[in-house]
This record gives C-alpha cells, sequence and structure tokens, in this order.
C-alpha cells in the first residue's frame, strides 16, 4: 500500500489525524500515543519546480526547497497539519515563511528541542517543548493523551528500534538488497508503529543462519538516504551497507546499551529516549562524542570504507565533513565523500566515485589478506 | 607574569606609540585623488575609530596568557564576560576587517583546503582559517580559553563553534534561544536566563575569578547605554540629507560589536553622536547629492563597501540604513539592570535574525517610514541562510506596504568568488533607472 492510499485509509476508515513532519527529530512516540499518523516530508524528489521553488534562492538546501515545492503544490494537501522541528536555519526559515506568508490554513506544530548540552536547564525546557507539542496536538485535533497509551507508545516504539538495529546487525544475513532494507525501515516515515514491526519482523524472520552476502561491508553517513540510486550503485559495485549513521535512520535509533528507558515511563521516559539517541550534526554541541560514536560503530559492524553522503548546502552535515574524515582516515579507514541533490537518480560521475572507492577497498582488502 | 607584562605594555605604552607613529605616517602620505568625489566628507570620529580598533586587535596580540580570552559570536551576551575581565575576541568582526581589507580570501581557501566546504558560512571559513594559522590584518588572534555561541544570530553558529571546540579543545558554552514565532513563552525565557546563569559560572571558573553580581549589573547598564547611543546616531538620518550613510555605519557599528559594555564604547559613540548632530545642523550628507534614500538588508559586501557606496552615490542613491545595523540598537530597552538575567533573556532573544518573518517585514517597513526611503536593497547572501531565506517574499511585500522600490542582489558578505561584477552592474543600473 503506498503513502497516499495509507493516509487516506487511516483519515477514513479510522477517523485518525495525519500531520506531515519535517525532519529530523521528533518525539514520535508522542503521536503514537495520541493517535495522530506523523507522515515524514523529506523534501522528496519529483514535484515540479514552480511557484514554491521560485521562493528560495538556489543555496537554499534542496531538502527545504523541495518541501516547499511539495506543499504549494498541494502534494502535502492530504495531510491535518505539519509539523517543524527545530533542525537548522532553513527548516526555522521555512517554518514561518508557510504558515505566516503562504497561506496554510493547517494546524502547524513546531518542536524546539534544545540543542547542545544535557544540563539540567535544558531537560527542563525539553520537558516543557515537548508538553507544549501535546497540548497543541491535542487543542487542534480535539484528542486527550492517555499515559497508558504513551506508555504503550514507548514500548512499541522501543520494539521497532530494536528490530531495526537487529536488521543492520545481521544485514549480512538478510538476502535483499540495500534498497530493500532500506525501503523497509523507511517504510516506518509514513506507517503507524503498529503496522511497521509485523514487516520488520516478516523480514527478521527470513534472516539466514549464515551469511549470504559476500560483498564488502560499509558505513554510511548522510543526512537522508536520496536518492535511493546510491544503494543500487554501492551493491552493483560489490558492497554493503552494514551500518547506518543517516540522520533520518541510525540517529534516530537510540543506543540500546540505555537501560534507563525501563525504569521509567510517561514524558521523561520520551526525554531520556531523546538522550539516547546517537549523536547528531543538528543537535549534539559535545564536540567529543560524535567521532568515538562513528568509529565505535565501524569496529562493530566490521565496515571497511565509509561513505560521508551528503546533500548539498547541508549546513549541519557540510560543517563535520572534514573532522569525520579525518578521524577515519587517521585509522586506516577509506572514506567516499559524496554530495548530491535530491535528484531522482544519481549521475554518472558520482556512479564513477562509487566503483573507484570499491576498486580501493578491494585493494586494501587483498593487500591485509597478504600481510 | 611575562605575558601579562608585554600585554599590560601594548595596552598602556607601546600601542599608544604605535597608533601616534601610524597616524603620522598616514598624515604624510601623499593624498590619492579621490575616486568617489559623490562621497561626502569622511567623519571626523574615524580616526578615534581607527585607534580603537587597532588597540582592540594589538592588546589581542599578547592577550591569551595574560587575560581570559573568549571567542565569542556578534550576539553573544557579553555583558557576563566583562566582569570577568575577559578579552573577547569576535570572529564575525575580524572575519568582516580580514573581508574589507580584500584579505579573506586566502584564509577561505585555506579552511576549504582542510575539508571544509565552500557551501558554509564565510565567515566561518575565514575563522577556520585563522585557526589554522592563515594571515590575518589582525598580526595574530589570541588563542581563547572559552567559546561562547549565542544561536540568536543563526544556528550556523552552533555548528561552527563545535569545530573550534573540537579544534582549540576548549570549553564551549552555547546559549540556545529558541527561534521566536510571535512573543517569547515563559519557559523559553527561564532556559535562556538559566543558561545564561551557567555560563557565567563555567566563565567565573575558566578565569579563575569569582561573579561579582554588582559588577554584571555595571556592564548591563553599560552595554544598554551603548546600545541606545547607537540606535540615536542611526537615528540622526532621519534628517535630510542623512548625515551618514550605510556603508559608514557597516565601519562604525565595529564598536558596538567588539566593545559592547565598556565606558570606552559610549564615549566613542558619545562623540560620534555630536558629529552627526552636527553635520544634521549643517546639511552635511553622507553623500554629495542625496536624491533617492535607500535601505539596505542583510550583511553587507565587505570587500566592495566603497566601490558599491561610491557607484550609488554617482546616481544620487544614498543608502542610508540597514536593517543589519539597526539590529545592534533595537533591542537595547529590554535590557533591564534591576532583573539582570531576565533582562538578558529578554534582549537577547528578541534580536532581528531570531524572529519571524511578520516581524522581519514589520521592522524593515518601519525603517522604510521612519527613514523615508524611497527602496530597499535586498542582498541575498550566499553564505547567510537565515538572513536570505523568505527575502523572495520579503521585497514583494515590503514593496506592497510602503511603496519602495526594491530589488535583490545575490553576492556573499564575504566570499569574492560569489560576485559577478556584469550582472551586479546589470541589476543596479536597471534598478536606479526604475526611479526615472
Amino acid at each position: 500500500m503506498g503513502r497516499i492510499e495509507y493516509i487516506q485509509k487511516q483519515q477514513k476508515e479510522h477517523s485518525r489525524k495525519v500531520v506531515g513532519a519535517l525532519p529530523v527529530h521528533y518525539p514520535k512516540e508522542i503521536f503514537t500515543a495520541l493517535d495522530v499518523v506523523p507522515v515524514e516530508i523529506w523534501g522528496p524528489p519529483g514535484p515540479k519546480a514552480g511557484e514554491g521553488a521560485g521562493l528560495l534562492q538556489t543555496y537554499i538546501c534542496p531538502i527545504v526547497r523541495n518541501a516547499l515545492s511539495f506543499i504549494r503544490s498541494g502534494k502535502a494537501d492530504i495531510v491535518d497539519g505539519l509539523l517543524f522541528p527545530h533542525t537548522c536555519d532553513s527548516m526555522q526559515g521555512l517554518a514561518t515563511l508557510v504558515p505566516d506568508w503562504l497561506n496554510y490554513k493547517k494546524p502547524v506544530f513546531r518542536f524546539q528541542h534544545p540543542r547542545g548540552s544535557h544540563r539540567p536547564e535544558a531537560l527542563n525546557y525539553l520537558r516543557d517543548e515537548i508538553s507544549l507539542l501535546v497540548h497543541s496536538l491535542e487543542k487542534a485535533f480535539g484528542l486527550s493523551m492517555n499515559p497508558a497509551r504513551l506508555n504503550e507508545a514507548l514500548r512499541l516504539h522501543k520494539e521497532a528500534e530494536g528490530l531495526i538495529r537487529l536488521l543492520f546487525s545481521r544485514r549480512l544475513h538478510f538476502k535483499g538488497p540495500d534498497r530493500e532494507l532500506y525501503s523497509l525501515i523507511r517504510q516506518g516515515e509514513f506507517l503507524r508503529v503498529e503496522d511497521h514491526i509485523p514487516l520488520l519482523k516478516k523480514a527478521i524472520a527470513e534472516i539466514a543462519d549464515r551469511p549470504v552476502h559476500k560483498a564488502i561491508p560499509v558505513m554510511i553517513t548522510g543526512y537522508v538516504p536520496e536518492p535511493m540510486a546510491i544503494f543500487d550503485s554501492l551493491n552493483a559495485a560489490g558492497a554493503i551497507v552494514v551500518a547506518d549513521d543517516y540522520a533520518g535512520i541510525g540517529r534516530r535509533i537510540p543506543r540500546p546499551t540505555d537501560n534507563r528507558l525501563d525504569d521509567e515511563g510517561g514524558i521523561d521516559a520520551v526525554i531520556r529516549r531523546y538522550l539516547s539517541l546517537p549523536p547528531c550534526s543538528t543537535k549534539t554541541m559535545n564536540p567529543e562524542v560524535r567521532i568515538p560514536y562513528l568509529l565505535s560503530l565501524i569496529k562493530e559492524s566490521g565496515a571497511q570504507g565509509v561513505v560521508i553522503h551528503e546533500v548539498k548546502f547541508c549546513e549541519p552535515e557540510l560543517f563535520e565533513i572534514a573532522s569525520i574524515r579525518n578521524a577515519f582516515e587517521a585509522v586506516g579507514v577509506p572514506v567516499l565523500f559524496l554530495e548530491t541533490e535530491l535528484e531522482a537518480e544519481l549521475s554518472s560521475r558520482t556512479i564513477t566515485m562509487i566503483e573507484a572507492f570499491l576498486e580501493v577497498l578491494r585493494k586494501k582488502t587483498k593487500e591485509g589478506a597478504a600481510s | 607574569m611575562i605575558r601579562r607584562i608585554r600585554y599590560e605594555s601594548m595596552r598602556l605604552v607601546e600601542g599608544p606609540l604605535l597608533l601616534k607613529l601610524q597616524s603620522f605616517l598616514i598624515k604624510r602620505q601623499k593624498k590619492k585623488p579621490d575616486k568617489y568625489p559623490e562621497l561626502g566628507p569622511p567623519l571626523k570620529t574615524e580616526e578615534r575609530l581607527r585607534k580603537m580598533i587597532s588597540m582592540h586587535y594589538l592588546t589581542g596580540r599578547y592577550a591569551d596568557g595574560a587575560v581570559p580570552v573568549a571567542w565569542a559570536t556578534s550576539g553573544a551576551p557579553v555583558e557576563v564576560l566583562r566582569p570577568l575581565n575577559y578579552h573577547v575576541v569576535y570572529p564575525e568582526n575580524h572575519a568582516a576587517l580580514c573581508g574589507a581589507r580584500h584579505m579573506a580570501m586566502p584564509l577561505l581557501e585555506l579552511a576549504e583546503s582542510h575539508g571544509y566546504s565552500p557551501d558554509i558560512c564565510g565567515y566561518a571559513r575565514c575563522d577556520f582559517g585563522t585557526a589554522f594559522g592563515g594571515r590575518t590584518p589582525a598580526g595574530r588572534v589570541p588563542r581563547p580559553d572559552i567559546l561562547v555561541a549565542c544561536t540568536n544570530i543563526c544556528q550556523t553558529v552552533f555548528f561552527w563553534y563545535r569545530e573550534l571546540a573540537k579544534h582549540f579543545k576548549v570549553p564551549l558554552v552555547l546559549i540556545d534561544t529558541p527561534f521566536l514565532y510571535g512573543e517569547p513563552l515563559p519557559h523559553q525565557l527561564s532556559y535562556i536566563e538559566a543558561q545564561l546563569r551557567t555560563l557565567a559560572d563555567i566563565a567565573s571558573d575558566v578565569a579563575r575569578r569569582p561573579y561579582d553580581l554588582e559588577s554584571l549589573i555595571r556592564s548591563t547598564i553599560l552595554g544598554m547605554e551603548g546600545s541606545l547611543l547607537w540606535k540615536q546616531c542611526l537615528e540622526v538620518n532621519k534628517a535630510k540629507p542623512a548625515p551618514w550613510s550605510a556603508f559608514d555605519q557597516f565601519v562604525h557599528m565595529a564598536v558596538i560589536v567588539a566593545l559592547r559594555g565598556t565606558e570606552e564604547c559610549n564615549s566613542y559613540y558619545r562623540e560620534l553622536l555630536d558629529e552627526l548632530k552636527d553635520r544634521a545642523k549643517r546639511g552635511i550628507g553622507g553623500i554629495a547629492n542625496e536624491r533617492h534614500r535607500l535601505l539596505w538588508d542583510n550583511l553587507p559586501v565587505w570587500f566592495k563597501l566603497r566601490s558599491l557606496s561610491g557607484r550609488l552615490a554617482s546616481h544620487g542613491f544614498h543608502l542610508m540604513a540597514s536593517t543589519y545595523t539597526n539590529a545592534w540598537g533595537e533591542t537595547a530597552d529590554l535590557l533591564n539592570e534591576t532583573d539582570p538575567w531576565r533582562g538578558m533573556a529578554k534582549a537577547y532573544s528578541h534580536i532581528y535574525l531570531n524572529r519571524d518573518l511578520p516581524n522581519k517585514l514589520r521592522v524593515m517597513s518601519n525603517l522604510v517610514k521612519f527613514y523615508e526611503c524611497d527602496g530597499v536593497i535586498l542582498h541575498s547572501d550566499r553564505s547567510c541562510k537565515p538572513y536570505s531565506l523568505g527575502q523572495i517574499s520579503l521585497s514583494e511585500k515590503v514593496s506592497q506596504a510602503c511603496g519602495a522600490r526594491t530589488m535583490l542582489l545575490e553576492a556573499d558578505h564575504i566570499d569574492s568568488r560569489a560576485w559577478a561584477e556584469g550582472p551586479v552592474d546589470t541589476r543596479l543600473q536597471a534598478f536606479m533607472e526604475s526611479f526615472k
């Protein structure tokens, strides 16, 4: 079932409200608990550059430009409201442009999560922002938060996240290509978690006892896995993604080591979950945590190279490229940097770069085996 | 101790002597024929400005190891640092200096050679280039003991200072100011206030000096007074002809950025205000023949200040107000010496760039009306996404609201590679002709 059909079904058959959620971090459990369906808008490739695109300069990131085009083209009219998390300057600007000047009449929600520290003031503020979001959703849609339902939502999301982690940890045992795995995970961008879990479980049931891939394992980091053709090219060149640090995928899955999640319920648990997320360029202040996290991720996954895949003009990400690249090169891990727009397909230049990178990895593997 | 002696010596003896020597040499220089005779006579206070800023950078060369050094964003609450005797470096101010002196490009390229993308903010790249040891007109910028970034001007500073913290391995204190969609909510102000108190604690630890609330109140009052004086200086431009241009303001704002919260800053603006009032009284304008008055939106194009100013002036266009310079005076009355923390939380969150588009339109329209501008140039600044996003709609709306003619000028505040002489010239020509 496609997104549109799914959304319509939720609205018509179940009388559920659907909110278009812009990237990247927001407390999804709150939506689940309120029975509101968030459908994520990652600047989808496709909508024609029309009136919307002309309202933003070409040096604004394509996620924001495409999202604006998408909203202006009427393709987002199906949702009952929009959510703008506090991600970057461009998203912040879009969160005033759309409701204030583009005649968007449906409810608009904003979630300004704290930047940086985990000091008490930041946590108090986060609690207030989450409460404000709950209150805004309740008021806009005539809903009421049930604490028991919130705890159930937390449990469901934790289960789904555990299943995704398992899929990555057993990646070489999962038969399908990367596109299939990512398509499955990305269904969580619009499916209710209750509908997503069975699909994830079905995939896990198909995991073989032994590895079925002989490809070179790589790790990928970036903002969003678009265009998905990147996986086709990686697989065709002989690589397979075993570790993920996309802002839209891996960085939204809390680290499993945090047992505190089990001890708490309610808003406190939502906060704890937020704190347990892997470091992200858009929200983590401590300069000491991201690089060690990425180095541990590659070590645990056994990946032999890193693909940094960024969307052009994405400032939060672009600032960190140099230090990520330096950190991996310092430990002898080859790095490929790819910068793409949100085009439907990859350019032939990018495909050639991927092929050349795999040559390097193959050579390095042979040298390693010989020594 | 040696560093301290060196620092004090530069501040009290060598610096003043060097500046005297510099003034002497400048006076002896043969005067070149004025390339832009259409510009008004230079402000007399320029000499004092040059000395103050030179002194700031000269003493800065010896500040690390002598006094605590902070690198701070231009919108950071410097009042908190002043009582702790910090030498405060403003990387944005330094980058603007590099841009105006045409020395920015090698620094940008140095940062890019270290892997930084040419698509990130030019100020940040200039700063990274400086940190990597590039040549700067300041001679040397002192190493920081602490980094203070406030997101009220952009989120970019958060990403930028995080990189600086990795490089210098010093504490980074972030003042995270929630973006204001409308007015601030109580929990947002409380959050900012708590972060300001945290800044005071960390800055006090780094400086190894106890925090003194009395001194904070004093520096708050000085900061408030300085901002109000700056605002008054700008408002003198209601006179016709306006006694100084926005290009002059871009240069003279260096003091409110770099020395805010000091008596030195306030004394300077008192002198400037007197001079501007005198010029207004005597009908001396920022340009020789003011026929049209223009408002500028966004950061200046630092490396084209004089040529752009001369180009417009030669056609009787006086760019005499800007949203950028206005931003340094517009929240002064929110500071409050009886409740300094809350006052700062309010003042530092109400910054122009931290507010929604309707507020931008309101401010811009008010400026157009107040200064009786008949045109607006909106600098679409490739380096500055938060200032530039929304300008296409803003241009149309301000035109509708005030009847002012508007144009969008594509450039960058510091990266000269984004400057296309031909297209800029054509657009400016067409814009100016539309007034005929």
